[in-house]
């Protein structure tokens, strides 16, 4: 079962990767969209490369709406790889 | 003619095989700088004859807002930058309200298509980005350009192949003629990819016998010649009525007089010297300029056989065998889609500075292109008017007429 901080390492390491973000800006508290600068587009391709890297299915039950800051994807993240686990 | 219904130049951006910008492109020119190169793509083909390209150098293009670039593949940074030092040399940091821009390519980005199908081949066309879906569209660069720079105008992008970047001009001319828009941003764009190479050179159009030195390969007007070498970059001109370049006290780089285009039905790959002939004449009766009145050509002239011996006897049979002529294929190749208009920057300048490139490589004419006074060393002589030509395979063709601003 995939731990909490390998969520967050591997979660941060895409983003850094697909949106150039430095390490220091990704910190748990950081909103998508207001402190981070995802529009609407990114936020799509967001999900794909989530996907291709954890290996889960994120797009379907994935509301932007609900996600606000990088704490909440982790958690999002992190209930559907345990469902995906059951 | 009035000055409303007067087009004329005020600004221009290049990116070319030289680098990024206008000065860049003509410093290269002028001294023939070596830019042309081997390909390890085209090198491990074996029934692949031409080995050569010309490509943009790379550069980094972080300073583009990652926002914008996420639509542009490599064609549409290229046009991002000749762009803003289009506007820039025109008098602008931002965009003018309502700019028209008018520009396309041959195709779009190779490389993010083979990117998309090898998703397909996996099994994994839901791993496709939206950003992917950005940058392949049709008009992808046109769009990225506009959102990045805000252009609000009518944004069109016209794709005639090799023709594309000349055409682009002539659609501005256009508009701006019609009314639709008094400015406008008009050329083509282009990135190269092996595939360009290996599909030219299946139609033997490609230069084959001098991969060793690469800077010799293509040979416009040459005895030896044995083809083109493709290339890529874009090319952007600031187009403008007369009227509105005098309002806002603009400095003219060169009038635009006339457009003209046809199309070759007989042929899609080889146009007859016949249909040039008509394309050239007509760009002089669209605004009664005289043969005689007309100082160099700048020819197509991609160095294939078949294509310059064509063009060559066109254009003399319009002009005569006094008119000098001369391509500047030998010295970046081909750059498709940009090369109408990236060699109309050069024409420009060549106006402005009173200055005749020479075609390089040429060394001896080839007996079969008809007899005209080809120009093999850089000359300052007056000039006042330049023809400028753009084929497509397609079989279309476009001329355009440039003047030295009174």
């Amino acid at each position: 079962m995939i731990t909490r901080e390998e969520i967050i390492k591997h979660t941060n390491e895409a983003l850094e990767k697909e949106f150039e973000f430095r390490a220091e800006q990704l910190v748990p508290s950081a909103r998508l969209r207001d402190d981070l600068g995802l529009d609407s587009l990114d936020a799509l391709d967001m999900v794909v490369v989530l996907e291709q890297q954890f290996g889960v299915t994120l797009r379907q039950g994935y509301d932007l709406r609900t996600i606000i800051t990088l704490e909440d994807l982790y958690n999002f993240i992190e209930k559907i790889a345990r469902e995906h686990n059951k | 003619m009035g000055d409303s219904n007067t087009v004329v130049i005020t600004g221009m951006g290049a990116v070319s095989p030289y680098g990024r910008g206008v000065e860049t492109f003509w410093d290269g020119l002028l001294n023939a700088r070596p830019c042309m190169h081997t390909v390890p793509e085209l090198e491990a083909l074996p029934l692949v004859q031409t080995k050569v390209a010309a490509t943009v150098p790379p550069e980094d293009y972080s300073f583009i807002a990652r926002k914008y670039r996420r639509g542009m593949s490599r064609m549409g940074l290229y046009a991002y930058c000749a762009a803003q030092e289009a506007l820039k040399q025109a008098g602008y940091d931002q965009a003018p309200a309502h700019l028209g821009f008018f520009m396309g390519s041959t195709l779009n980005s190779i490389s993010v298509w083979l990117e998309l199908a090898s998703y397909s081949q996996g099994a994994h066309l839901e791993m496709i980005k939206t950003s992917d879906f950005l940058q392949i569209m049709n008009h992808s660069p046109l769009a990225g350009v506009c959102q990045a720079l805000k252009i609000n105008g009518p944004a069109m992008g016209n794709s005639e192949a090799c023709a594309t970047g000349l055409m682009n001009i002539g659609l501005g001319f256009m508009a701006i003629r019609s009314g639709l828009v008094s400015q406008a941003l008009c050329g083509g764009t282009e990135e190269y990819h092996p595939m360009f190479s290996a599909c030219f050179d299946i139609m033997q159009a490609t230069s084959k016998n001098a991969n060793d030195c690469p800077d010799t390969a293509c040979r416009p007007f040459d005895k030896s010649r044995t083809g083109l070498v493709v290339a890529e970059g874009c090319g952007l001109v600031f187009m403008e009525s007369k009227q509105s370049a005098l309002a806002r006290g603009a400095t003219v780089l060169a009038e635009v007089l006339g457009f003209y285009a046809n199309t070759e039905t007989e042929n899609m790959a080889f146009p007859s010297a016949l249909t040039l002939q008509r394309c050239m004449q007509g760009a002089l009766d669209a605004c009664g300029v005289r043969p005689e009145q007309v100082d160099l050509l700048n020819a197509h002239a991609t160095g294939t056989i078949a294509g310059d011996i064509a063009e060559t006897q066109a254009a003399q049979a319009v002009f005569g065998p006094q008119l000098r002529i001369n391509s500047l294929k030998g010295h970046i190749g081909h750059t498709m889609g940009a090369s109408g208009s990236l060699e109309s920057i050069a024409c420009v300048n060549m106006l402005a500075r009173q200055t005749v490139l020479p075609t390089k490589n040429l060394c001896q004419p080839d007996e079969r292109c008809a007899a005209l006074a080809y120009q093999t060393a850089v000359q300052k002589t007056p000039l006042r008017i330049v023809l400028k030509n753009s084929f497509a395979i397609g079989g279309n063709n476009c001329s355009l007429l440039l003047r030295r601003p009174e």
